[in-house]
């Protein structure tokens, strides 16, 4: 059974990319694109992995994983993120994130990032 | 507010570095190979905006900062620049032409990441950033109002890059202005000497003006040539850049040497045909030479001496200081060749310069000069913290 991923941006060129990534893989359950479609997607499809982006409008990633988290201390969820500051990363792994990418990314990248966190 | 140099310089070099990170993300979004040729900040004034962002079509993305450093940045590529991205980030991912706005946006979006990144970590703080706005506009309508507004009141610092595909036709300028009371703030948070009032730069840049203005007139009156002044800006710069920043075409210079308050060098280049074009105005009868020859020398060392004097004579009397010149120094050459010299020696002080830099126009553009001053730091601190507040 493929790992069953959803994948949350709000930049449809990211989410185009990341679906022809790992489309060949995984299982795309959904695609939000915004933190508060993420959350709720989430609790429907319990996915295995969710790819969240960091800058989101209406709710943002790191927020939205802060909710998932609490409501699924066995969520995972690796950020995909344009920014690598240092204090914004604390921040993420605060709110429960348990890896990140940053990007551009390449497939070997996303595939060794989800590999750490959810191994095959 | 006094900004702290070193901290400015720090902040270029962070920007320096955020230009490389972006050039980075964009060759592995675009495929191709993609190098900057150099970054450096400006304290521009709503005209200088103007005439940067003049009669181009531009295509921005917009990202709101909040947290370390708040403000609206924004990302501008030429339109034709922004075409060429577009479809070769469309090509490369295998999107959909319908992706090509959002394919834009996300690639400034990563591009400001790369920028603020660096910020952010030596700030020590989280910066915050919107989701990215894609923009269309013509000239400087591509800006938040906001900027327009401040450049016009106290200037805005301008972070140029300039960008170059190895084996494209693709020259570009990407463009990062972040909120000028937030950034002045953050260069004044803990100063350390040498510092200059931020206030006074603003002055100290309506004087350079007034001295490109005088060396055109200069211009004018010894070759009969009608001049107008281009661009003129401060702009701050690692010192190892600034042969890059004047490119190396063959240009024929003359290099001053600056003594009293400040000292500096002042470095005037015409471009080949220009330089023909003065000093055949200047001979009586016309010139008698081909090329670039002893009579051209002559003439622009001439013309270089009188503009270099009025550029310079309004500083000392509205700095209330003396400051004289050296002979002319003529260099035919390539322009980063010209100027070479000028850096190391300059370099032995200092690893930042302030270059005062303005582009004369002659006669409807069929050429220009451009002349550049750079001012030992220090000194140039020194004399304008003792600038009245009234001057400029």
């Amino acid at each position: 059974m493929p790992k069953r991923v959803l994948i949350a941006d709000d930049s449809e060129f990211m989410r185009n990319l990341l679906r022809e990534i790992l489309a060949d893989d995984f299982e795309i359950v959904g695609e939000a694109e915004n933190g508060v479609e993420a959350v709720n997607l989430y609790e429907q499809e319990r996915p295995d992995i969710v790819m969240m982006d960091i800058v989101m409008p209406i709710r943002s990633g790191i927020e939205a994983t802060t909710e998932i988290t609490q409501s699924d201390p066995n969520a995972k969820v690796i950020m995909c993120t344009s920014v690598g500051q240092e204090e914004k990363m604390k921040e993420a792994i605060k709110a429960g994130a348990d890896g990140y990418i940053t990007k551009p990314f390449q497939k070997p990248n996303v595939l060794e990032a989800i590999n750490d966190v959810v191994p095959a | 507010m006094r900004l702290d140099i070193r901290e400015l310089g720090q902040f270029n070099r962070l920007a320096s570095n955020g230009a490389e990170r972006a050039a980075r993300s964009l060759s592995q979004l675009t495929g191709i190979d993609i190098t900057v040729e150099v970054t450096d900040v400006s304290l521009v004034t709503d005209e200088v905006l103007a005439e940067t962002f003049s009669g181009q079509e531009f295509v921005g993305v917009q990202v709101g900062l909040a947290g370390g450093l708040a403000g609206e940045t924004i990302l501008a590529f030429e339109r034709s620049n922004a075409n060429v991205l577009q479809s070769l980030l469309l090509d490369r991912s295998g999107a959909d032409r319908s992706l090509a706005q959002s394919g834009v946006s996300e690639l400034g979006n990563i591009m400001i990441g790369g920028f603020i990144d660096g910020w952010a970590n030596h700030l020590g703080e989280a910066i915050n950033m919107t989701p990215p706005t894609y923009l269309e506009a013509q000239g400087t309508r591509i800006l938040p109002r906001e900027t327009m507004r401040a450049a016009g009141d106290k200037g805005v610092f301008l972070f140029e890059s300039r960008l170059e595909a190895l084996n494209e036709n693709l020259d570009f300028s990407i463009y990062m202005l972040p909120e000028y009371g937030e950034f002045v703030e953050m260069l004044s948070r803990s100063p350390t000497e040498p510092t200059i009032p931020a206030n006074k730069l603003r002055a100290f840049d309506g004087l350079a003006k007034r001295g490109a203005h005088r060396a055109a007139e200069q211009i004018g009156m010894m070759t009969g040539i009608d001049t107008d002044v281009n661009v003129s800006q401060i702009r701050f710069v690692t010192l190892s850049d600034v042969p890059a920043t004047v490119g190396n075409d063959r240009s024929v210079g003359v290099v001053f040497t600056l003594s009293g308050m400040p000292s500096g060098y002042l470095v005037i280049l015409f471009d080949e045909a220009s330089a023909t074009t003065v000093a055949e105005a200047m001979m009586p009868g016309g010139m008698a030479e081909d090329g670039i020859g002893t009579l051209t020398e002559g003439a622009v060392k001439e013309l270089g001496n009188i503009m270099t004097s009025g550029f310079i004579d309004g500083w000392a009397n509205v700095l209330g200081t003396s400051i004289e010149h050296s002979p002319p120094n003529y260099i035919y050459d390539m322009s980063s060749s010209i100027m070479s010299p000028v850096v190391a020696k300059l370099g032995q002080r200092q690893e930042y310069a302030f270059v005062i830099d303005s582009t004369i126009q002659l006669d409807g553009r069929t050429g220009q000069c451009d002349i550049y001053a750079l001012p030992d730091e220090r000194e140039l601190a020194k004399t304008l913290s003792a600038l009245p507040t009234t001057a400029g």
